[in-house]
C-alpha cells in the first residue's frame, strides 16, 4: 500500500531535508514523498540543496517537487511570468528580500524551477501549495468552511493537500447542506444539495511535516526527531 | 425603489432602445449596465453613444475588455471552440468600428459596481469571463456572492436571465491540528440567505426565444421581475448581414439560441 509524506518550506536548508529522509528511512513504511514548495528562500544558499534535490543520494526517496511561493517569486522577477514581478514579496519584506532570493539560487539552476508544476492530483487528492486559487492562498484551520469547499470544488477533488500557511491540520466537511431555487422564464425549480464528504489538508511546514495512506485516509502529522512511539495514532 | 438591471447589449440597437422604452414606460429612473455593450452585433458606435448619452453606471463586459485589451483572453472566453471562431471575427470588426471616444469611454469601465448590499458584475466577481450558470454547483455559487461580501449579486454574461436564491445553508466541520483523532472540534457555519440575479441579455438573448432580457429589482419588496421585450429583429438582422458579419450571428438572434454557445466546460474557473 502506498504512503506519502508530504513536506514544504524546506527553504534551501539541505540538512533539514537529510533530517527528514533519516526520519522517513527510520519509519519505513512511506514510498512516496512530495515537496509542496517552497524549495528556496531568502535565507540561505539553496543550490546544494536544490541539486540533492534533482539528484538523491542511494537509500533516499526520490522527492516530486511543486513550486511554491518563494519560487513562484523568484520566477516572476527573472521574467518567467510573463508582465508579473516579485511585487507581493517586495511589498511584504522589502527589495533587500528580493535581491537575497535572486543570491540563493544559481542561474543555471532556473531552467529545472521553471519546469516546475503547480500541482498535482494522485488519485482523488490534489496536492498544491497553496490553493487551486492562488500559490499564495493561506488555508488554515479557521478558514471559512465555505471557501474551503470552494477550492475544493474548483479541484474537484475529495482531498486537498496544502502547505502555504505553514500549519499541520485537516478540516473535513463533515455535514450540512443548502436549498436553492431557481426562477426563468420556464418556471421555478427547487434544488438541495447536501456538502460533500472532504477534506482539507495542512500538511506543515520544514520539521513539521505529514503523513497520508490513501488506502485507509488515515492522516498523521509528524514532526522530525519526534519519538517513533509518540508518532499520531491515525497513522498506525 | 425599483431599479432596472441590463445586460449584454451586444451592439444591438433596436434591441437596446426597445429595452429603454419598456424602462421609461415603467417610470424606471435607476438603470445599472453589466457590460458587453459591443460584440456580435453591427451598431457598436450607436449602442455605446446611446448608453453615455443616457448616462448609465456600466461595468466592463468580457467583450468590452478584449476590444480594449486585445484578445490575450483564456479559452474561456468564450464556451467553445467554435463560438471562439466566429467571436474573432467579430472581435475584428468591431475593433475596426469602434471610434477612439467610444474605446477610451469602455476602457474607463470599472470591474464591479456596488450599492449598499448589491453588487453589479459582468460575469462574476472573480472574473468578467467566469459563468455562473443557473444549476452550478449550490456553494460555489453563493461563495461568489459571500467572498464579495454581497447579499445581492447581479450578473449577466450567460445570456440566459435567471434568479437564483440560496438558503437554508449550513457547512459542518471536524477540525484536528493533532493526529489524534478523538482531539477533533466540531464547527458550525450557517449561511445567510444570498441571491444571484442573472440579468439575461437585451442584445443576443439565447434563453430560447427572440424577445430581449432584463431584470427589475424592487429594493423594498425583494421582488425580481424577469421582463422579455420584442423588437425590431430584421432591422438588427439586416445591419448585421450589411455590415459582412457573419449571417450565424444573425440567424441566431431569429431562433434566440445557438447550440456553439454551450458551455463545453461550464465549471472551468478562469484562472487569468
Ligand atoms: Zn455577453
Ligand atoms: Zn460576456
Amino acid at each position: 500500500m502506498a504512503r506519502w509524506a508530504l513536506v514544504s518550506g524546506l527553504q534551501g536548508d539541505l540538512d533539514l531535508y537529510e533530517a527528514i529522509q533519516r526520519d522517513l528511512r527510520q519509519l519505513g513504511r512511506v514510498d512516496t514523498l512530495f515537496v509542496l514548495g517552497d524549495l528556496i528562500g531568502p535565507d540561505r544558499d539553496a543550490n546544494a540543496l536544490l541539486h540533492r534535490l534533482q539528484l538523491p543520494r542511494r537509500g533516499e526517496l526520490q522527492p516530486q517537487c511543486l513550486y511554491g511561493w518563494w519560487e513562484d517569486q523568484l520566477l516572476a522577477e527573472l521574467g518567467y511570468r510573463g508582465e508579473r514581478r516579485a511585487d507581493p514579496l517586495r511589498q511584504r519584506f522589502g527589495q533587500a528580500a528580493v535581491e537575497a532570493l535572486q543570491q540563493a539560487v544559481d542561474p543555471g539552476r532556473m531552467a529545472w524551477l521553471a519546469a516546475l508544476q503547480f500541482g498535482f492530483i494522485e488519485l482523488d487528492c490534489a496536492l498544491l501549495h497553496g490553493s487551486s486559487a492562488d500559490v499564495g492562498d493561506r488555508l488554515g484551520p479557521d478558514s471559512s468552511p465555505l471557501l474551503l469547499l470552494d477550492r475544493l470544488t474548483r479541484m474537484d477533488v475529495n482531498r486537498l493537500f496544502t502547505a502555504r500557511s505553514g500549519k499541520q491540520f485537516s478540516v473535513e466537511l463533515s455535514g450540512g447542506g443548502i436549498a436553492s431555487a431557481v426562477r426563468d422564464l420556464a418556471g421555478e425549480r427547487q434544488l438541495q444539495q447536501v456538502v460533500p464528504q472532504r477534506k482539507v489538508i495542512g500538511i506543515g511546514s520544514g520539521l513539521r511535516y505529514t503523513l497520508y495512506d490513501p488506502g485507509s485516509d488515515r492522516i498523521a502529522f509528524r514532526t522530525v526527531g519526534q519519538q517513533a512511539g509518540s508518532r499520531g495514532r491515525g497513522f498506525a | 425603489m425599483a431599479h432596472a438591471v441590463i445586460s449584454c447589449l451586444h451592439a444591438n440597437l433596436a434591441a437596446l432602445e426597445a429595452v429603454l422604452a419598456d424602462i421609461d414606460q415603467l417610470g424606471i429612473a435607476t438603470i445599472t449596465c453589466l457590460g458587453d455593450l459591443v460584440g456580435y452585433g453591427p451598431q457598436p458606435n450607436e449602442v455605446v453613444t446611446l448608453v453615455r448619452e443616457r448616462a448609465i453606471p456600466c461595468c466592463q463586459g468580457c467583450w468590452d475588455e478584449d476590444i480594449i485589451e486585445g484578445l490575450n483572453s483564456c479559452e474561456c472566453s468564450y464556451p467553445s471552440q467554435l463560438a471562439e471562431r466566429r467571436g474573432h471575427l467579430a472581435h475584428q470588426w468591431t475593433a475596426d468600428q469602434l471610434s477612439e471616444t467610444n474605446k477610451a469611454f469602455l476602457a474607463s469601465l470599472p470591474m464591479t459596481l456596488r450599492r449598499d448590499r448589491l453588487l453589479f458584475v459582468h460575469g462574476s466577481p472573480n472574473s468578467q469571463h467566469e459563468y455562473l450558470l443557473p444549476d452550478m454547483d449550490a456553494f460555489a455559487a453563493l461563495e461568489r456572492v459571500h467572498t464579495a461580501d454581497a447579499d445581492t449579486l447581479f450578473c449577466g454574461h450567460t445570456h440566459r436571465p435567471y434568479v437564483r436564491e440560496l438558503r437554508d445553508g449550513v457547512i459542518r466541520v471536524r477540525v484536528q491540528t493533532v493526529s489524534d483523532q478523538s482531539a477533533a472540534i466540531e464547527r458550525e457555519m450557517p449561511l445567510s440567505v444570498r441571491r444571484i440575479i442573472n440579468a439575461g441579455s437585451v442584445g443576443e438573448p439565447r434563453h430560447g426565444n427572440t424577445h430581449a432580457t432584463y431584470v427589475v429589482h424592487d429594493e423594498a419588496t425583494g421582488s425580481v421581475e424577469i421582463r422579455a421585450v420584442p423588437y425590431d429583429l430584421e432591422r438588427t438582422c439586416r445591419a448585421i448581414v450589411e455590415a459582412g458579419l457573419p449571417p450565424v450571428f444573425a440567424w441566431r438572434l431569429r431562433h434566440g439560441f445557438e447550440y456553439a454557445e454551450r458551455a463545453d466546460d461550464a465549471s472551468h474557473v478562469c484562472e487569468r
